[in-house]
């Protein structure tokens, strides 16, 4: 009880410092030809970058494949984009399911296994598939937290630490998510095949998405692994997957032709990555704290039967009747 | 004084001395203690099976493989991957140069990235099976979980100190590495030193008698 | 800490010299050791797991006398085991420990877990912590000379009526003889017939040999319990007989543990060099096979066999066997795994004397069971007398229709006569 009304006290005070974000973000747009900041120079307004933009590249005489260019124009979008749309929508799509999740929690609570633990366990997930889950849940904290510092900590932290400071931490976050992000890409692969077992969509997923997955109240059939967690497999494999080809073009610049490419990248991969986030964090609440019975799975590799026969009913009886037959048989 | 000056300077002496009077303190220390001879007449030579066991449990053998292939090949990853960043990192090879005067040529940027890589993994593959493992859920202790988690704290401050553009990370790291080494002679982590002993003692027991386990 | 407790840790310390203190620094926790254990393989209990059964006495250790032992204790940092804990751990140092050293193969570190299994059994007897059974066996055999109450006066009557049933020339007491032959009770007792075949096949082969009723136990329940008094002993009355006649050969009958405590351990109980060269039986005929002593008719049966630990593992003692059943038994087929790497039976070290590891013992008979039905094998031929009695106790117990037989016995019955 208490717990939960903590927790919908944060989602509140999470709600209301997105709201004064929302003034921080636009500090720094430009306005009218002005030149924010204390920089040199008077103006620069439309008509001058529209007449920078019609350039073309020039003859050179010396190596590089952008050094014809002098101005590459496309930047100041690029800029644009990732501090305006993508940081502000991010923001609330990050903060928007923080929220969320706190209130799920606060009005449903932790979701119990009916009737209790049965105290018979049904083994679910093999030592593999454990072990890859594990390490790619790892990577991504590595990685998700040293890319939400590049991306946000610009908006916070310099004031708290200073500019050095957070030009250090930055440094230090890019080393390491730099570093993380090609063994993402190999453990992906992997954990790609020991997961597609049943994660193919088929009709009884239909009526699932009908009782709306039993979140609100009533029950919901599913086999091994319901829509829900179909959603994020598939989900979670694209994105990352995105994210990873994204992020191996930023990681080796020397790979491509022209810088256009790469701002292009990074926009992908910023928004792959907000999604990713959001989504993994309502995967994480309901693994670990959401759903009674669901995270011994992953760690143990066991579920009890009762938890079994409440979410995934039909892998239940499947499971049963293999039993059955086996026993008969012998 | 300054925090990367503090850290290559006073703080790397004392960890120093404390990491190489405390590893020799402690092999020294077991040595001493009597080397147990069972008078039995030997059927094959006493070294020779010691030295046979040092290079024998390199690898599974006696049909084991298939039984312990994780952890070997996770475990070779992670070791593999340690040494070649401390001996051919090139960040390393200069602070061994400083040092000692000793220099070679170390890995161009990528073959560091490559060798970090495989060497979190392995750390990292370990680790979650010290985690999820029954037997290792049984068997671990304190000591295990802090020799990885300062192993990991000590790899991981380097990774940040790539850019090597900061004093302050390469300094950090330093400190972590300190710790590492003023924890090592008083944990698990001497293995490093004892496996030759403790391989060699075994083989040779058991050598005299004819077969190296 | 109480009383018993101290005196035991100090007992363990004391024992400790440079290769236990090596083998008790050198644990990585990697569990590997669970995969060669055969009680971690029939039950899945970690806490079968070799490592696990020292740890207590690892920490005991690192609390008292490894490097910077003061420094931990004085920091609060030693965690010793208090009495309760000494007795939970009997069960893991005694009735699901055979000291088969199968753990020491796939250690990475290569510690000899099996030997500081030893030495903690050393130091529980001294204090009087183990199963009752197994210790009541050793004081007897030291006491009586025989852990199953065979006296000098019981072994003549034995020997005497074998002489007499089987119609087959015992030599007892003889006053010199090349070769002092030792037996083991359970032959004694269980399997008397094991006791004629090697009368058999040594004077088949013609040799200079005898009993001594100074000197004929072979196996050695002071090792298995730990009661080094008792080892001492039973080491002692074999010298004393062998020197007596003037032997320069001792010959230990099937028996896995009485090998290794006579071969390898007993010049250092003894305090001297032994007088004599030591043969575990299978040795012995294959020495007598090599010198052409040995004349065999062929063996069609198929048949398999179970290396006893301590003769193959822990002895050296692998290939003789098959260089016995080489060419003899010409449907010889090999388990998996075999030789060196062969599971432990599950009764050595004790285990079969010690009544309530009787049900985790039947358990791991299922190894051995399936490693036979998949040689397509009538028999699983071993030599040891421990090894059979195990076997022979699962087999009942499962009513497996498989037969455990005698290496020497099947010799015996396959001899050339003249």
């Amino acid at each position: 009880m208490i717990l939960r009304s903590i927790l919908l006290v944060v989602a509140l005070a999470f709600g209301a410092t997105a709201l004064s974000g929302l003034t921080l973000a636009a500090a720094d747009d430009p306005v009218a030809g002005q030149v924010p900041g204390q920089s040199l120079g008077s103006s620069s307004d439309a008509d001058l970058w529209r007449a920078v933009r019609a350039g073309q590249p020039q003859t050179i005489n010396i190596p590089g494949r952008e050094a014809a260019v002098l101005i590459q124009s496309e930047g100041e979008n690029w800029r644009n984009i990732r501090n305006g749309p993508i940081s502000m929508i991010g923001g609330w799509l990050l903060t928007g399911v923080i929220v969320l999740i706190c209130l799920y929690f606060a009005i449903r609570g932790r979701i119990r296994i009916e009737g209790g633990r049965s105290g018979i366990l049904i083994p679910r997930f093999t030592q593999m598939q454990r072990v890859g889950h594990w390490f790619v849940a790892a990577l991504f904290i590595l990685l998700g937290l040293t890319g939400l510092l590049l991306l946000y900590g610009r908006y916070g932290l310099p004031y708290l630490i200073g500019k050095d400071g957070f030009a250090v931490l930055a440094s230090a976050a890019l080393q390491a998510h730099n570093l993380f992000g090609p063994l993402f890409l190999a453990s992906l692969v992997v954990l790609f095949f020991t997961f597609l077992k049943g994660n193919i969509f088929s009709k009884e997923d239909i009526w699932w998405m009908a009782k709306l997955g039993g979140f609100f109240g009533g029950h919901a059939s599913s086999k091994f692994y319901n829509f829900g967690e179909k959603n994020w497999f598939w989900m979670s494999m694209s994105l990352g997957f995105l994210l990873s080809f994204s992020g191996i073009l930023l990681d080796f610049p020397g790979l491509l032709e022209d810088r256009y490419i790469q701002q292009l990248a990074h926009i992908s991969h910023a928004i792959a990555a907000i999604i990713f986030i959001s989504v993994g964090l309502g995967h994480i609440y309901l693994g670990v704290f959401g759903v009674e019975g669901a995270v011994e799975g992953m760690t143990t590799g066991s579920v009890d039967a009762n938890w079994a026969k409440e979410h995934h009913d039909l892998w239940y009886e499947e499971v049963m009747a293999e039993k059955a037959a086996k026993s008969g048989g012998k | 004084m300054t925090f990367l000056e503090l850290t290559e300077g006073p703080f790397w002496y004392v960890a120093l001395v404390v990491f190489t009077v405390g590893v020799a303190w402690n092999i020294i220390a077991i040595l001493a203690m009597r080397v147990r001879d069972d008078s039995a007449l030997p059927r094959k030579s006493p070294v020779g099976g010691g030295i046979r066991a040092i290079f024998l449990h390199m690898v599974p053998h006696g049909g084991f493989f298939s039984r312990t292939a994780y952890h070997v090949i996770v475990g070779y990853l992670f070791h593999f991957g340690l040494f070649a960043l401390l001996l051919f990192g090139s960040f390393h090879v200069a602070f061994i140069e400083k040092w000692t005067g000793l220099s070679w040529t170390p890995m161009p940027r990528w073959g560091m990235v490559i060798a970090a890589e495989i060497a979190f993994g392995g750390l990292i593959l370990m680790w979650i099976r010290r985690w999820t493992d029954p037997i290792t859920r049984q068997i671990s202790d304190r000591d295990d979980h802090i020799g990885t988690g300062l192993t990991m704290l000590a790899m991981l401050t380097g990774c940040f100190a790539m850019a090597a553009a900061s004093d302050g990370l390469r300094a950090v790291h330093m400190l972590s590495v300190e710790l590492l080494m003023l924890y090592f002679p008083f944990s698990r982590l001497m293995h490093a030193f004892t496996f030759i002993f403790s391989r060699y003692f075994m083989g040779a027991a058991y050598g005299k008698r004819g077969y190296v386990p | 800490m109480s009383d018993v407790a101290t005196k035991v840790l100090d007992h363990f310390v004391g024992q400790v010299g440079a290769q236990a203190a090596t083998w008790l620094q050198s644990c990585i926790h990697c569990g590997e050791c669970a995969e060669a254990c055969h009680f971690y393989e029939v039950t899945q209990d970690p806490r079968y797991t070799p490592t696990w059964k020292l740890e207590p006495f690892a920490r005991a250790y690192r609390s008292r006398k490894a490097p910077f032992a003061g420094v931990r204790k004085a920091l609060g940092l030693a965690r010793e085991p208090d009495e309760a804990e000494i007795n939970e751990w009997q069960e893991l140092i005694y009735d699901s420990c055979t000291m088969c050293g199968r753990c020491s193969m796939v250690c990475p570190m290569g510690i000899d877990i099996a030997s500081l299994v030893g030495l903690v059994r050393k130091s529980m007897a001294a204090n009087g912590i183990g199963p009752a059974d197994l210790f009541a066996v050793a004081e007897k055999s030291g006491e009586v000379g025989s852990p199953l109450g065979v006296t000098p006066e019981k072994m003549e009557d034995r020997i005497d009526w074998l002489t007499d049933e089987y119609e087959v020339d015992i030599p007892l007491n003889k006053e010199k003889a090349e070769v002092l032959l030792t037996i083991s009770s359970i032959e004694t007792m269980k399997y008397p017939q094991s006791i004629v075949a090697m009368a058999r096949v040594l004077n088949h082969a013609g040799i200079d040999w005898t009993f001594s009723t100074k000197g004929y136990e072979a196996t050695n329940f002071g090792v298995l319990s730990g009661k080094a008094d008792v080892a001492k002993v039973m080491i002692e009355r074999i010298v004393g007989a062998a020197e007596a006649v003037g032997a320069k050969t001792v010959v230990i009958p099937e028996c896995g543990h009485a090998y290794g405590a006579l071969r390898w351990t007993g010049a250092m109980m003894l305090g001297r060099p032994l007088p004599f060269e030591v043969f575990h039986i299978t040795e012995y005929m294959a020495k007598l096979k090599r010198e052409g002593k040995l004349k065999l008719k062929p063996m069609a049966d198929a048949i398999t066999y179970h290396d006893p630990c301590q003769i193959s593992r822990r002895g050296g003692a692998t290939e003789a066997a098959r260089e016995v059943l080489d060419s003899f038994a010409t449907d010889f087929r090999e388990m998996t795994p075999t030789g060196n790497a062969n599971w432990c039976c599950g009764g050595g070290g004790g285990v079969a004397a010690i009544e309530r590891a009787t049900p985790l013992r039947h358990k791991v008979f299922e190894i051995k069971m399936k490693q036979v039905e998949d040689t397509g094998a009538h028999m699983m031929v071993s030599a040891c007398a421990n090894c059979r009695q195990t076997l022979d106790g699962g087999k009942e117990h499962y009513k497996w229709d498989r037969e455990i037989g005698s290496l020497v016995e099947i010799v015996a019955d396959h001899l050339v006569e003249a």
